[in-house]
């Protein structure tokens, strides 16, 4: 292939480096431009006696105040209708919204947010999940059982908004006759995604009533839906135009702002911008869930795997959102990627009073992986086999299924643990203090959501991509190549950019680490297409058989006779001519069929046994990645991944004191900076899949999942001690050694 | 209600003569008051660089300044880099994927051509301390110190 597999720059990268790329505070309107603000609740759980506006609204400079009262009476839901967009009758969280002001400036906004009089009758309230599951915890919804749940959501009560349950084989039997039980618990707390923008958003409401959006998001189609539903509007009438993204990970797909903003234009009949503080954002984003994890495993004295008992029991925030799918996607999970003939898994997903926990990066991904691998590590070691060995003895092959019962095709795993051993080595000789080595298996399906896409060719000869997804991974840059290669054009003729929600054919969200797949298939759909046109259109000027065509170096020719050949210059202008007309075609995808991607890490630690602290010496990072369409990206992907995996596990965690989250800020909430950054040895497999365009599979989540894991059983290999509960930092290394020491 | 003050600044080598709140800070100066939104907010607290610029051959959060500090000095943005060709850190931070989502790049460029302008010749070490109050989030910061080091090479 001349350019599908080539490492080339990011399409936009020159905006980017330049800075005239158009963030979402970037994003302006002519004329003049509010400032919007919400009034977010103090209060983790309280009954709302009573609110008033009046003041607000007569301070000289608010141009608009907005509560529950000038917004439909919508409640909405995924899977559980539990959310309206304002408090009404309580508040769930600290930051749940009650109001939003736009003003003429910053401080004119703030004043009269503390103008809003709100009267709270305060609730008692948890942010821990196994506390809200027990019978007697204060019901967060009291009226749960009337809401509507969609098909599937099953054993709803009290805090509970979904269990689901996997059963396989005969785990009590198993059980009784197993050679060897394990039972372990784990605690994965609440990590954010702490993308460097936070939230924004520029909205304009226009004479006809149309609500337009300047927002960066991953998923500008369910955003207009979301919008569309929480003020009852059509779609034609809101349109969302996506911004360039500074981070997502997930955290930029549900509605936040948004609905406030249009209705405050609307209202003020001026264009209002909101952007969320960095304070803000750690406490009304959508971070990753809270895990409490319990694996009992039964094996046998060779390390064989017979049975898995799971339970596990999500955080899921004030209201159930995808945190139902999430759990329900978590259970299929679980067990890791072995083969294991009885399973009982129970996933609860449970209401607390924090912000809606919801998508980040391969999420349950990181929690799941940490508790399992950790555990595989304890049974290896107790029994006296090989870490490797035993994941390699148990590890699910071609065709295998998962417990949900479906096969798996294309798995690499044992490819992924044999090179990442391999390349780590042997043991170095040892140093001054005490080293270890870890290694874990990401587990991760990805699937494929439906797309659409346009490809045309223009009158000169150079082609533009019509697409609504948005960029994250650089996407764009490989779709361009997919396309140029199809076509035999020059990569810098391809124009790629992201279409908003009026023009752009529906597009399948950045995330789940298949917005190149599914956009990708429909691209590479529409660019055959296009390419039949075009031999249509060459094989009249030629006067050859459209089979005897070739395209290649911007020109199409007859085979074996290159000079006998037309430029898609021509072609541009002779289609319009041509009975044909314009050259162009638009392709749909369906949901597309899940593929595994495997990845396996392995790192070598140091540890300083009177801090705690810990260096890391080597991390190699493999993954099956199917067609590296740029290795740049694929590269750039899976070393950022393995950051904040590495993040989530040894410095990260949202701390709460009665309901009120302690570190929203960057100082206290600690991400990598470039002096915590190891270097990542990364290695990419590649096996051509057959569900991915090109091959290619999904490869943003499985880098951010080994880590908490990896580091886990680096440190037990190196001091002999088992941190069950992350993240692990030197005080946890420190109390442990203490507790070794006096027992 | 906030007073103003008149200050006299270059921007990228630009003069201007401006009325400011005197609780305006230089960031929010550059990105709503003279239109050069390259400087991104990221936390302002001083914590994660994305406001950096150059003020007097300083490097700082633009977050922490307030616009009236810099009356008669020279600040450089993100703006000013290319003159007009791009900087060969441009160059080389597009070569080597040392950007992804983009939005700690400004920050992170005029960290590094703070660095390059003080030491022609940084090793790692040099770059990654030079970076440290610049946070990314996407790439893990291998690709920014590749760069880095390469636009060192080429200058």
């Amino acid at each position: 292939m001349k350019v599908v597999g080539k490492e080339l720059p990011r399409v936009e990268i020159f905006e980017k480096v330049t800075g005239q790329s158009i963030f979402g505070a970037d994003a302006s309107v002519a004329g003049r431009i509010l400032h919007g603000k919400l009034l977010l609740s103090p209060h983790a759980h309280a009954r709302i006696k009573s609110l008033r506006t009046e003041r607000a609204e007569q301070l000289a400079g608010v141009k608009a105040v907005v509560t529950g009262r000038d917004l439909p009476d919508v409640t909405y839901g995924r899977f559980v209708r539990d959310e309206r967009y304002f408090a009404q009758d309580k508040v769930r969280y600290v930051g749940d919204r009650i109001a939003a002001v736009a003003a003429v400036d910053a401080e004119t906004a703030e004043k009269a947010l503390r103008l809003i009089e709100v009267d709270y009758e305060l609730l008692p309230s948890t942010t821990s999940a196994p506390e809200a599951m027990k019978p007697g915890a204060p019901l967060i919804h009291e009226g749960y059982a009337d809401y509507f749940a969609a098909d599937g959501v099953e054993g709803r009560t009290g805090n509970i908004c979904s269990h689901s349950r996997i059963v396989r084989g005969d785990v009590d039997r198993a059980f009784a006759e197993a050679d060897r039980i394990f039972e372990d618990t784990f605690h994965a707390p609440m990590v954010h995604q702490t993308y460097l923008e936070p939230h924004s958003v520029l909205a304009r409401f226009d004479a006809t009533g149309k609500a337009t959006v300047w927002v960066p998001t991953q998923a500008q189609f369910p955003l207009r839906a979301a919008i569309a539903q929480i003020l009852r509007m059509p779609m034609t009438k809101v349109r969302v135009i996506p911004t360039e993204i500074g981070g997502g990970f997930g955290g930029k797909i549900l509605a936040t702002l948004e609905p406030a903003a249009i209705a405050l234009a609307r209202k003020a009949r001026t264009p209002v911008r909101m952007v969320m503080t960095r304070s803000e954002d750690f406490q009304t984003g959508n971070p990753r869930h809270p895990f409490h994890l319990r694996y009992k495993t039964a094996v046998k004295l060779d390390g064989t795997l017979v049975a898995r008992e799971i339970e596990l029991v999500l955080g899921t925030g004030y209201s159930a959102s995808s945190g139902v799918m999430i759990s329900q996607g978590a259970a299929v999970r679980a067990p890791g990627p072995y083969r294991i003939p009885n399973l009982r898994i129970d996933s609860y997903c449970v209401y607390t009073n924090t912000a809606t926990c919801a998508a980040y990066r391969g999420p349950a991904g990181p929690q799941l992986t940490f508790a399992s691998e950790s555990q595989i590590d304890i049974i290896a070691r107790e029994l006296g086999l090989d870490p490797l060995e035993m994941r390699l003895k148990n590890a699910m092959e071609e065709n295998d299924e998962t417990p949900a019962g479906a096969a798996l095709k294309d798995v690499y795993t044992k490819e992924t643990l044999r090179k990442a051993a391999a390349i780590m080595g042997p043991r170095p000789t040892p140093g001054k203090r005490p080293r270890g080595r870890g290694m874990a298996v990401a587990h991760w399906l990805v699937g494929g959501m439906a797309s659409s896409a346009g490809v045309k060719l223009n009158e000169d000869g150079t082609v533009a991509i019509l697409t609504g997804v948005v960029d994250l991974s650089g996407a764009s840059t490989s779709l361009a190549q997919i396309t140029a290669e199809v076509l035999g054009v020059s990569i810098d003729d391809v124009h790629v950019r992201t279409a908003d929600t009026d023009f752009a054919p529906h597009s399948t969200i950045s995330a789940g680490s298949q917005a190149l797949k599914s956009m990708g298939s429909a691209v590479l759909s529409a660019a055959r297409e296009v390419e039949k046109q075009i031999r249509e259109v060459a094989s009249d000027r030629l006067e050859a058989n459209v089979s005897d065509l070739e395209l290649g170096d911007n020109r199409v020719f007859v085979k074996g006779t290159p000079d006998r050949s037309v430029t898609l210059r021509e072609i541009g202008h002779l289609a319009l001519e041509h009975k044909r007309g314009p050259i162009v075609s638009t392709q749909s995808v369906a949901q597309l069929q899940s593929h595994p991607a495997m990845a396996t890490h392995t790192a070598e630690i140091e540890v300083d046994p009177d801090t705690g602290h810990l260096e890391i010496l080597r991390y190699v990072a493999v993954q099956d990645v199917g067609t590296a369409i740029n290795p740049l990206s694929v590269r750039g992907q899976i070393e950022g991944g393995v950051m904040q995996g590495l993040g989530q596990a040894l410095s990260e965690a949202c701390t709460f004191d009665q309901g009120r989250m302690t570190n929203p800020n960057l100082l206290d909430y600690k991400i990598f900076s470039s002096l915590d950054a190891p270097e990542v040895e990364v290695h990419l497999i590649e096996h051509p899949c057959a569900s991915g365009p090109l091959g290619a599979k999904g490869v943003g989540e499985p880098p951010i999942i080994p880590p908490p894991a990896v580091i886990a059983n680096a440190v037990h290999d190196a001091l002999g001690i088992r941190i069950r509960e992350l993240p692990i930092t030197p005080e946890k290394i420190c109390l442990a050694l203490k507790e070794e020491k006096r027992s | 209600m906030s007073k103003s003050i008149k200050i006299e600044v270059t921007v990228n080598g630009e003069f201007y003569s401006e009325e400011v709140p005197t609780n305006l800070s230089l960031l929010n100066f550059l990105r709503y008051q003279l239109g050069l939104t390259g400087t991104k907010e990221g936390c302002s607290e001083g914590e994660c660089g994305a406001c950096s610029v150059i003020v007097n051959e300083r490097l700082v959060d633009s977050c922490l300044v307030f616009a009236a500090e810099v009356n008669r000095q020279s600040v450089d943005t993100i703006e000013g880099l290319a003159r007009p060709d791009l900087h060969p850190l441009q160059k080389a931070f597009a070569q080597h994927g040392a950007a992804q989502c983009g939005y700690c790049t400004p920050g992170m460029l005029m960290a590094a051509k703070f660095l390059l302008d003080k030491h022609p010749n940084p090793n790692k070490q040099d770059v990654l301390t030079a970076i440290s109050g610049n946070l990314c989030r996407c790439t893990g910061y291998s690709t920014i110190v590749q760069a880095v080091t390469a636009a060192a090479r080429e200058s």
